[in-house]
């Protein structure tokens, strides 16, 4: 009887190397109002190579879940450089920094009540009460302009691409919960 | 802030909001240095306040900050005298202007920066924006480009007017919410929706005029019927001082003619009713529909394509319903509750008032239990929308489903929703149930108000029993229309908003229009020149820039180019489905914009990468584009096309049924059948965008070395990313990132070692690969 010899299977990540960055391969400064790094990897060649980057662009893998982990850093360009595990796995300053920097890019005024809204032809009008202060904006096709995310959540996207949260429907005053429960 | 927003005019840069020019005094900056200002609603610092850029000749100088006045004070002040208002500057920051360059605006998620780059090539902030600025600052950064150049802005009076056509609504003033909609929610009044629609109504204004007369008649009847059987009779026929004492055969036989003089009017009615039900659907379907195939395709790509048809539908009959349905019922409830009330009040004014007075508290009661009613409903139709969409993927992606065997999971997240939406259903019912008979409870009392005033006033002998009887059979027909008065309210908001819909389908300019003395070119030599040509489907990104190529006539080209550097995009520029936004495409010298839509189309055919296939048979999709090729022409194409081979074997052969719910041809086989549908249509030029993707080598060979032979005072345009489509080109131009930085020939792309020679390269390694060397 022929010996059945068990072969490991290749796991993925034996085939692909995702290029975490952390605070052993990457240094990050202010440069002008921006945020640059210098990071150490391995080039196309497969050498190590330290380069500095004077501005680094941050995006979200995971942004409803995770807002600050699974963070792409890509260059001017938009190439990815690698990928952050976590932001506060970083020195507190970069953490601080890439923090900010991420607030910035994913602005999104939240929605703590809905004083007004009209629907008229087509149109939906509303006059909210959001962290940074009384906002007024119109949506196109209500229905289709909000966005739930995991039961709760709710993201508005209003006519001109801005875009406002709800955190958690259930949570918002009695008055508000039923201007908006046409819509859900 | 966003009650009076003040926005950026490209025609007059210099008018600073008056608020800023305290802070410029004391900056000791002149107002009439100041060439270019925007307002912006996001500070440097990501702080939601007022925001304002300004450029002089050397700086640019960005101010924010924020009203300090209460909200009322300052509504009461603004418009008046706005120097009252006192503005608290929060960040002041100034740069020179010669340093920067690289004006850019950045989009984010849901805002964007406002960047540029220094002596050093780093970059700078000079201000953020929501997204609502965005295209205020788009033009900003041009025209901050213009001042560094040439030292001047330059603005375009043309541009200028149309942008401001564009942006605001012509009859107020103010600006549109949405540039692509130009719909003035303050101009548009409800009058005048209903008054266009009326209009379109208005050509079977004599089938309505029957209709509304017939309605009356019914209506009439309706009154006096209740007179004859019940006043009548009592008080004349059965009361021995009546004057038609004992003639109760008498009254039988009107009460009988009155009854089938109705059916027959009734009856009459309804056929005219379907008649014209039919008829109008029809019409107003057809008027929004031919609306709609006008449009241009940019209509299309801007809303959800899906629902707009089944929008028209919905909406065709909500307009039916309220013109020749509610409209009509409404006025004839109207005119006949009036003339119950006249004679009501003839008969005896004291009861008439007492039965009206629950009147105006049913009516209320009615408006809240549909308001209830509505939410409700609402509600069930949301999830019962749910439900059919997890439905409708769970079915279309049942493979997927089953090879991962989610079945389990499925069936429980189809439970939940059906749950979530059954106890919406009996919500519904349970407050319809409970509720109604309430309402009806309030019939009663002033039924019960009017039988015992009216009994009291029998006895007394002040009225007779036959008055009282009309009296209860007359409040019948007071509050029974009720409910379809409320529901009126109701549906009369939903059909002004179908109308406005209609109205703005109806209204829609396309953008691309046929220029209004076209030029005829019966047959093309088959040139084609693209010069400077800029195109973006948004404002935002450029898709193509500045592409410039000429194809002689016959002559092959072949465009490469990774997936999305715009290649489909040229194709869809030549046959103008979109217009430039600038430069020029040439056909024959000719600017596509200045020739004939029909000749244009005729002259240049195009197999895109998405066949779409009609439902109908084989013969009929091949025979689109010409419909009256003969079979022989049909088969010919077929044959080029390399579509007969595999239709022949097909029971049906030619008339086979294909599209949704028919045959369902492989990927390849469709790409057969629509570039036989091009070829039948013989063009001068042939755009072969990604046709032969979806076939193995070896077919893609054989019909190319049938279109190479048919090629032959031909222009042909291939677009491929398999290198090996395009071996037959004569001359190859490579698309990247709607650029072409490399043309020429496939010896000179080689020879030149660039994006090509990369492709190529790696084409090639992947045949070596497996054993395959050229």
């Amino acid at each position: 009887m022929a010996e059945q010899k068990k072969i490991e299977k290749t796991a993925l990540r034996d085939v692909v190397a995702v290029l975490y960055i952390t605070k052993d391969n990457a240094e990050f400064v202010k440069d002008n109002d921006f945020v640059a790094m210098t990071l150490t990897a391995p080039n196309d060649e497969g050498t190590m190579e330290t380069k500095t980057y004077d501005r680094i662009f941050l995006h979200r893998a995971f942004p409803f879940d995770y807002p600050y982990a699974y963070i792409s850093v890509l260059d001017a360009d938009s190439k990815e450089l690698g990928l952050i595990a976590n932001v506060d796995d970083l020195d507190k300053e970069a953490a601080e920094m890439l923090r900010q920097e991420l607030d910035r890019k994913y602005y999104t005024p939240v929605i703590k009540q809905i004083l007004s809204l009209k629907d008229k032809f087509g149109f939906s009008y509303w006059k909210v009460m959001t962290d940074e202060g009384e906002l007024s904006f119109t949506l196109r096709d209500t229905f289709q302009s909000l966005m739930k995310v995991g039961g709760t959540r709710i993201f508005v996207n209003d006519i001109d691409g801005n875009r406002y949260e709800i955190p958690n429907i259930e949570e918002l005053d009695r008055k508000s919960f039923r201007k908006i429960e046409l819509f859900l | 802030m966003t009650d009076k927003q003040w926005y950026f005019d490209p025609g007059n840069p210099s008018s600073v909001p008056p608020q800023l020019l305290p802070v410029l005094d004391e900056k000791g900056i002149p107002q009439d240095h100041i060439k270019l200002c925007f307002a912006s609603d996001l500070n440097r610092d990501m702080i939601r306040c007022e925001n304002y850029v300004l450029c002089t000749d050397s700086d640019i100088i960005v101010i924010s900050g924020s009203m300090t006045l209460t909200k009322k004070v300052q509504s009461r002040l603004s418009t008046k005298n706005p120097l009252q208002r006192q503005f608290e500057v929060l960040t002041y920051d100034c740069f020179d202007l010669a340093d920067l360059s690289g004006f850019r605006i950045e989009e984010q998620i849901a805002s964007a920066r406002f960047t540029a780059k220094d002596k050093d090539g780093h970059h700078v902030l000079i201000s953020n924006l929501s997204n609502t600025y965005k295209a205020d600052f788009n033009t900003a950064s041009r025209y901050l480009g213009q001042l560094k150049e040439n030292g001047e802005i330059k603005v375009d009076d043309e541009k200028r007017e149309n942008w401001h056509d564009r942006a605001f609504c012509p009859k107020c003033g103010s600006k549109y919410i949405d540039e692509e909609r130009k719909l003035c929610p303050k101009c548009m009044d409800k009058n005048k929706v209903i008054r266009r629609t009326g209009e379109f109504i208005l050509k079977y204004k004599v089938s309505i005029v029957i209709m509304i007369a017939m309605l009356i008649m019914t209506g009439a009847l309706g009154v006096i019927s209740p007179y004859i059987s019940s006043g009548f009779y009592y008080d004349e026929v059965l009361n021995e001082n009546g004057q038609f004492f004992g003639a109760i055969k008498m009254v039988l036989g009107i009460i009988i003619g009155m009854r089938i003089f109705s059916l027959i009017i009734n009856m009459f009615h309804n056929i005219v009713t379907s008649k014209i039900a039919a008829r109008l659907v029809y019409d107003l379907k057809k008027v929004i529909f031919s609306s709609i195939e006008r449009l241009s395709l940019s209509f299309f790509t801007n809303r959800q394509t899906g629902g707009l048809m089944t929008q028209v539908t919905r909406d065709a009959n909500t307009i039916y319903w309220f013109f020749c349905d509610g409209v009509p019922y409404f006025l004839v409830n109207i005119v006949q509750i009036i003339a119950i009330i006249t004679i009501m009040l003839f008969m005896n004014p004291l009861l008439t008032l007492l039965s009206l007075v629950t009147a105006p508290i049913v009516f209320i009661a009615i408006r809240l239990l549909f308001d209830h009613m509505g939410k409700y409903h609402a509600k069930r139709w949301t999830r019962s929308r749910q439900m059919n969409s997890i439905l409708s993927d769970v079915l279309t992606g049942m493979r997927v489903v089953k090879a991962f065997s989610k079945e389990k999971d499925e069936i429980t997240r189809f439970g939940k929703s059906s749950e979530a939406m059954a106890e919406a259903e009996k919500n519904a019912s349970v407050f319809s149930t409970a509720a109604f008979p309430s309402v009806n409870l309030l019939f009663y009392i002033s039924n019960l108000i009017v039988l015992g005033f009216g009994g009291w006033a029998v006895i007394q002998g002040k009225m007779t029993y036959g008055t009282l009887l009309v009296f209860t059979s007359y409040m019948n027909m007071i509050y029974s229309p009720m409910y379809s008065f409320v529901n009126m309210v109701y549906e009369c908001t939903d059909s002004l908003n179908a109308m406005s819909r209609l109205i703005e389908i109806m209204d829609a300019k396309p953008d691309v229009v046929e220029a209004e003395n076209p030029v005829h070119i019966a047959e093309c030599s088959g040139k084609v020149e693209f010069k400077n040509v800029d195109f973006s489907y948004d404002k935002n990104r450029k898709v193509i820039d500045n592409v410039s190529f000429t194809v002689e006539p016959g002559e092959a080209l072949g465009i490469v180019g990774h997936t999305g550097a715009g290649k489909s995009t040229l194709a869809n520029l030549l046959i103008r489905l979109y217009e430039v936004d600038s430069g020029e495409i040439r056909i024959d010298d000719v600017n596509v914009k200045d020739l004939a839509m029909d000749d244009l189309r005729r002259n240049v055919a195009i197999v895109s990468q998405e066949t779409y296939l009609f439902v109908g048979t084989i013969l009929d999709n091949i025979r689109y584009a010409k419909p009256d090729a003969t079979e022989e022409e049909v088969i010919e194409a077929a044959k080029i096309a390399g579509a007969h081979d595999f239709i022949i074997k097909l029971p049906d052969a030619y008339s086979t049924m294909i599209g949704f719910g028919y045959k369902d041809l492989s990927g390849g086989e469709r790409q057969r059948v629509s570039i036989a549908r091009a070829l039948l249509r013989n063009p001068k030029i042939l755009i072969l965008d990604e046709a032969t993707a979806a076939m193995d080598t070896e077919t893609e060979r054989k019909i190319q070395e049938a279109l190479e032979k048919l090629s032959k005072g031909r222009t042909t345009i291939t677009i491929a990313h398999r290198l090996s489509t395009l071996r037959d080109a004569d001359k190859l131009i490579v698309i990247e990132n709607g650029k072409v930085p490399e043309a020429g020939t496939h010896l000179e792309l080689i020879n030149k070692k660039g994006i090509y020679y990369n492709l190529y390269r790696l084409q090639l390694e992947a045949m070596k690969n497996i054993g395959i060397e050229e």
